[in-house]
């Protein structure tokens, strides 16, 4: 089944777009990496799917409805952006962030109920942060925060993942719980749009690649076919080997720049 | 906590409406005021307890409220503790308004201050937001910078009538400037009633919105909140607090900037928890403020925004050193 459809999508900032005519489509219990060098719109492209931007041109349809035409918590419902950090000028504690996730759910009035509850815990305990619902957000770490941020977005039990950069701040060890928990999630049907700049972790998570350059899309399909060396040399600017074990998920090692 | 916070929040309302009542000026001894309280007082207690203090204590519970929650709902809103009425010009537009209309209208039109100074707070409040419009919306940065600006112009609007106005409205003048309850009356009172529970019930209805916009615009955008139209009716709503706060008590500072952090330590950080408590603590404050305006140098009178201030603040800071 087909979550979101992109086609021609345009948009920016200031009145000059930084996205150019994407076309993108996202079906459930799949994943979709978007990579690019610095500043080839691959977060603006996250926040116009999203619809937290508004494009200039083009059309996104979530579940066959323009996402114009959704209500913004309808859409937080099906959808749940995980931005690459957050304002964080207030001593929240991690569980209150997470709580937040539930919000879309919940509106102007409605006070949490027992599945809300049961929805934060689960998320808190699928990013390894269950015993540290009390601590004080901005005490943590950068990984830390993200794992808080992935897990507000679990706890929205929305079908559409749109995260950005989710496993810059984090360790190996949390890294390998990261696509552990995409996985799981995507064997219960969630589909996920990953911005990623590690090439290897999209070759492990991802069923299809999108190549941004300069707002454009310039690649898209299977990891396999879309990262080639000559890819890396035209949009990266890096010469790499890419080691193709006889079994396994290949390897991408950059040797220099091209 | 939280029970224990509310105990104290209770306890705090209670000495200050007692302390209003019973003490605090003159025409009646504690004794007196409570004899008239119980229903015996003689005729000048009652019209000194239930004439005099009743309204101004009121008054000074209405204005504590509605300063307390315009700084908790802009604090959300913005995504900053600092936020304020007055770092945001709101209550400096709502003063330069009010002061000018006393200097300048005609005695039999003295009436219509109160509808300045809520025009006044408006207008700013647009001033404010046309300022800090950015190619993305109005950035709480660009907000606050814009509230320097409209803080600095509406300052020089009030000096300069303080300087210019006739002699005769000068006191009048000064005492929206420095902020005082001492022209309370029951109509007082009640005219700012509306001010008061309308925006509550807006900040209410929008209580988990702002909770969300406390993390950034985008990242409640992405929960679900209607960004613009939130933002807009919670400009609004805190436009009407300061306005009506500034037209009935002039310029008392501090309050909403100082009581939302104190009950943030005391209930954390749900608005929809936060916004009641902290409308009934900011009340509190003032009118104890208020108590001890009247009390510290009687008969003569503190401005009331100086007494606020010095029993915030040692109150935040030693609250501020123990939270973690």
């Amino acid at each position: 089944m087909t979550l979101l459809v992109a086609a021609g999508l345009r948009g920016g900032y200031d009145g000059r777009d930084v996205v150019h005519g994407v076309d993108l489509e996202v079906r459930e219990r799949t994943c979709t990496a978007i990579l690019g060098p610095n500043g080839a719109g691959k977060s603006t492209l996250l926040r116009l799917l999203a619809g937290v931007l508004p494009g200039t041109g083009g059309s996104v349809e979530l579940l066959g409805r323009p996402l114009a035409s959704w209500r913004r918590r309808e859409i937080a419902r099906t959808l749940a952006l995980v931005p690459q950090q957050v304002q964080l000028a207030f001593p929240l504690t991690v569980r209150e962030v997470v709580e937040q996730g539930r919000a879309p759910h919940l509106g102007p009035w409605r006070p949490a109920g027992p599945h809300d509850h049961e929805a934060v815990v689960t998320a808190l305990t699928r990013v390894g942060l269950a015993g540290a619902g009390g601590r004080p957000v901005q005490r943590l770490s950068g990984g830390e925060r993200q794992r808080v941020l992935l897990a507000r977005a679990l706890a929205t039990e929305a079908r559409l993942l749109l995260l950005d950069e989710p496993a810059a701040g984090l360790d190996v060890r949390h890294q390998l719980a990261f696509v552990e928990t995409l996985r799981e999630l995507q064997a219960d049907g969630v589909a996920s749009v990953v911005v990623l700049h590690d090439w290897n972790l999209a070759l492990q998570l991802a069923d299809q690649v999108l190549v941004l350059r300069g707002g454009s899309s310039y690649a898209s399909g299977t990891p396999a076919a879309v990262l080639t060396e000559t890819l890396f040399r035209q949009v990266f600017g890096v010469e790499v080997e890419i080691i193709r074990p006889t079994a396994g998920t290949p390897v991408i090692v950059a040797r220099r720049q091209a | 906590m939280s029970g224990r916070a509310d105990a104290g929040l209770a306890a705090v309302l209670v000495v200050a409406l007692a302390g209003g009542l019973l003490l605090g000026g003159p025409g009646a001894s504690p004794g007196q005021a409570l004899s008239v309280l119980v229903g015996q007082g003689d005729p000048d207690a009652t019209a000194a307890v239930l004439g005099v203090r009743l309204p101004r204590l009121v008054l000074a519970l209405a204005v504590g409220a509605a300063l307390a929650l315009a700084g908790a709902a802009l604090q959300s809103l913005l995504a900053n503790p600092l936020a304020d009425p007055f770092l945001l010009g709101i209550s400096g537009g709502g003063a330069a308004a009010a002061t000018l209309a006393f200097a300048a209208l005609p005695a039999a039109a003295i009436g219509l201050v109160p509808a300045a100074a809520m025009l006044g707070a408006a207008a700013s409040t647009g001033m404010v937001w046309w300022m800090a419009r950015g190619p993305l919306g109005p950035s709480p940065t660009r907000m606050l910078l814009a509230g320097v600006a409209v803080n600095a112009a509406t300052s020089a609007v009030i000096l300069a009538i303080l300087a210019l106005a006739p002699s005769p409205r000068l006191a009048g003048a000064l005492a929206i400037t420095l902020g005082s309850f001492a022209a309370a009356s029951p109509e007082a009172a009640w005219w700012l009633a509306p001010y008061v529970a309308a925006p509550l019930l807006v900040l209410l209805y929008h209580g988990r919105d702002l909770g969300l916009l406390a993390l950034g615009e985008e990242s409640a955008a992405g929960l679900g909140v209607e960004v613009a139209i939130v933002r807009r009716r919670v400009f609004l709503a805190a436009a009407a607090l300061c306005g009506g706060a500034v037209a009935f008590a002039g310029v008392i500072g501090f309050v909403g900037l100082i009581t939302p952090h104190l009950c943030r330590l005391a209930w954390g950080f749900s608005p929809r928890r936060l916004f009641p408590r902290t409308a009934l603590a900011g009340a509190a404050l003032t009118a104890l403020g208020d108590l001890a305006a009247r009390s510290l140098l009687a008969p003569a009178e503190l401005p009331v925004g100086v007494v606020t201030a010095v029993i915030g603040v040692p109150f935040f800071v030693a609250l501020l050193r123990r939270s973690p």
